[in-house]
């Protein structure tokens, strides 16, 4: 069976000592950095990016997705034990991971975390295996039109789905892709909004862009708003969880899963709806919901569980068709694109050792966390308790040395500090930063796709809408937004990213 | 949003005029952008939808984000909504400030002392800096740095540039 031949495939690349040790080292540096209180997943991939500079692509890749795991994780603890949640996907988990600590069951509270990040993560490797070689089969049935159309839906998802006013969201897509389109124009070799720098003739720098925003702006949000740090004191308790507290979780971690790996799916930021919607449905059919929110333990395994699912499906619309559906994934794609692979369905059949040994290694790296998180709390309990003064300076060198080497070029380090300031700036305004990275990302290759499919239909828009799929994928997006924009949906909208 | 959920800080603002000053103020930066990057393609060429020319996309993206600038500007003074937050600029000009003396001193004097200096001018940045700790933090990070980075990793950083 192709299934069992493939993931045999990834997992000869995958054990492989060197690889194995990348994968560690990702998951371990993905932690520390992704439990410092106030960095969140996207920061510690921008942070940790420049230490694969020197990897092989495949190695370097198996690192970063163990980076990626390990700062999901790293977030989940803060957000039990410090009551800060690292990004949005982990707010659920505060409400009754929070509670669970304060009642001195924190120890059971990060075991299970980890159990069911485990659980689905498990499921989710399987479902990306499944999926992966019919999607991109589908995927080189696309042409153009569909492409684009593809694209629209998925950026039309991100900004449904972003956190705040629709209106700002769109308009930072739009940024994004006006950003997206400075340098040299591929097809006439005419340079664009350059301002005449040698520098720009080559378009914006991805981490540049990256670490400015998430970076440096992250910092002077950080340091304007005197965090109010809640560390929980007193013991950490027993970590495994005992029979009665996993056969309550069980059902949980099974329906969370489900739910997050389906979400993950979709192009458009759809992880971030999975916690939120196993946490209802768990509520929904607890047969005490006022049990929920003074530390039930369905609270956090069944959002944990569809948060780990939900991040690793993501990877889905990014490995079969190149469209990365987040800002984690964007900056997958700026990674993969640093170490000379374009995303897409040609790195399957191009790359099958790259390819398969990455999805290998997803499950690899999630076993991996589960080791050795559960022995390392007492660690990750002194993390967080390191004051912002020392962490901020830190954070700060890497980021200039990261930089740096990207193209041992200091021009690009003052860059960044431009885009430090530009982030500054969105945060002060009350936008969010990041659908303008995602909308960077997939600038280059909507407009390349835009031109090909104009050309195709000789100039005619009528293309989008006469071909049935790309006329059903604009059509979802364009019912999406009118839904999100109808006031009785925004309001529930709102209530759902305010709980 | 409705109108009567006056919250006490829209209570604060008169009932005409601007309404939801961070969006009105988030209007025009768009607009302002959307309008540099139109001067700034004004001479590329539009092209015909057959075959686009190097300024299609880009003016027409421009276009739509002042007009978001517009539509947002136009909100603002329709509905309530949150007020200006406080610039400071302490952060801002030290934490920025240190990416620029690293980015102006790694290639002349190098990661050694580029480090510890972008390090300790950030510090000026926040309010509970000890300086002898940060000092030694710094130098301690460098040392780390330089290990991590140039030892193990390869990185062709400069260490100390001068020699």
């Amino acid at each position: 069976m192709d299934l069992v031949n493939n993931l045999a495939l990834g997992f000869s690349v995958a054990l492989s000592l060197k690889n194995l040790a990348l994968c560690f080292a990702g998951c371990m540096v993905g932690t520390l950095i992704g439990v410092l209180p106030g960095v969140g997943p996207i920061a510690t991939i921008a942070i940790l990016l420049p230490i694969t500079f020197g990897i092989d692509p495949t190695g370097a890749l198996i690192m970063l997705a163990g980076i990626y795991y390990g700062a999901q994780y790293g977030g989940s603890t803060t957000a039990i034990l410090v009551n800060i949640p690292g990004e949005a996907t982990s707010v659920v988990t505060t409400l009754d991971g929070h509670q669970m600590a304060k009642q001195g069951r924190a120890g059971v509270a990060l075991g299970i975390a980890a159990i069911s990040s485990f659980m689905a993560g498990t499921v989710a490797t399987l479902v990306i295996a499944a999926l992966g070689a019919p999607l991109t089969k589908l995927a080189l049935l696309f042409g153009p039109a569909e492409y684009f159309a593809l694209m629209v839906m998925g950026l039309v998802f991100a900004t449904v789905l972003a956190r705040g006013s629709i209106l700002k969201a769109i308009a930072m897509i739009l940024f994004g892709l006006l950003l997206s389109t400075v340098g040299t124009d591929l097809e006439s070799g005419q340079e664009r909004l350059t301002l005449g720098i040698q520098d720009l003739s080559d378009g914006v720098d991805f981490a540049v862009l990256a670490m400015g925003l998430f970076g440096f702006a992250e910092i002077l949000r950080n340091l304007e708003s005197p965090e109010t740090r809640d560390v929980v004191r007193g013991k950490i308790g027993n970590l495994l969880p005992n029979w009665a507290d996993f056969k309550q979780a069980f059902p949980a971690i099974a329906r969370g899963t489900g739910l997050g790996a389906i979400l993950g799916i979709l192009p458009g930021n759809g992880a971030v709806l999975g916690p939120f919607a196993s946490y209802t449905v768990e509520k929904k059919i607890a047969k005490d919901p006022r049990r929920f929110g003074r530390g039930a333990i369905e609270g956090v395994a069944g959002p944990e569980a569809a948060n780990n699912a939900g991040a690793q499906t993501a990877f889905i619309p990014l490995l079969t068709l190149g469209i990365p559906p987040n800002a984690v994934m964007a900056l997958m794609v700026g990674a993969m694109t640093i170490h000379g692979i374009i995303p897409g369905p040609q790195v399957m059949t191009k790359n099958p050792e790259l390819f398969w040994g990455m999805i290998a290694s997803m499950w690899i790296g999630n076993l991996m966390l589960l080791i050795i998180n559960l022995p390392l709390v007492g660690l990750w309990v002194k993390l967080l308790k390191v004051p912002y003064r020392l962490m901020f300076p830190a954070i700060l060198i890497f980021c200039c040395i990261g930089i740096y080497s990207i193209n041992n070029n200091p021009a690009d380090v003052l860059a960044t500090a431009f885009f430090g300031l530009i982030g500054y700036t969105l945060i002060k305004l009350g936008f969010e930063p990041a659908p303008m990275l995602l909308g960077f990302v997939l600038g280059k290759l909507m407009e390349e796709k835009l031109r090909q499919a104009l050309i195709l239909s000789r100039g005619s828009f009528m293309t989008f809408v006469e071909r049935p799929i790309s006329a059903t994928l604009l059509f979802i997006a364009v019912a999406m937004l009118a839904l999100a924009l109808l006031p009785s949906i925004r309001k529930s909208r709102d209530e759902v990213f305010t709980e | 949003m409705p109108v009567g959920e006056d919250s006490a800080m829209g209570a604060k603002r008169s009932g005409i005029g601007i309404r939801a000053p961070q969006d009105a103020l988030a209007g025009v930066f768009l607009i302002a952008v959307g309008v540099t990057a139109l001067v700034l393609g004004a001479d590329l060429p539009m092209g015909t939808l057959r075959s686009m020319g190097a300024g299609m996309l880009p003016k027409s993206l421009a276009v739509m984000v002042a007009a978001a600038g517009v539509l947002l500007l136009i909100s603002a003074f329709l509905a309530d909504g949150a007020g200006l937050e406080r610039w400071h600029l302490r952060g801002p000009i030290f934490i920025l400030g240190s990416v620029a003396v690293f980015a102006l001193t790694i290639r002349t004097l190098g990661l050694a002392f580029a480090g510890p200096l972008a390090m300790l001018v950030s510090c000026f940045a926040a309010d509970d800096v000890r300086w002898k700790e940060a000092i030694i933090f710094a130098l301690a990070m460098t040392a780390f740095c330089i290990i991590l980075f140039k030892v193990l990793l390869g990185l062709p950083i400069p260490v100390i540039a001068f020699l």
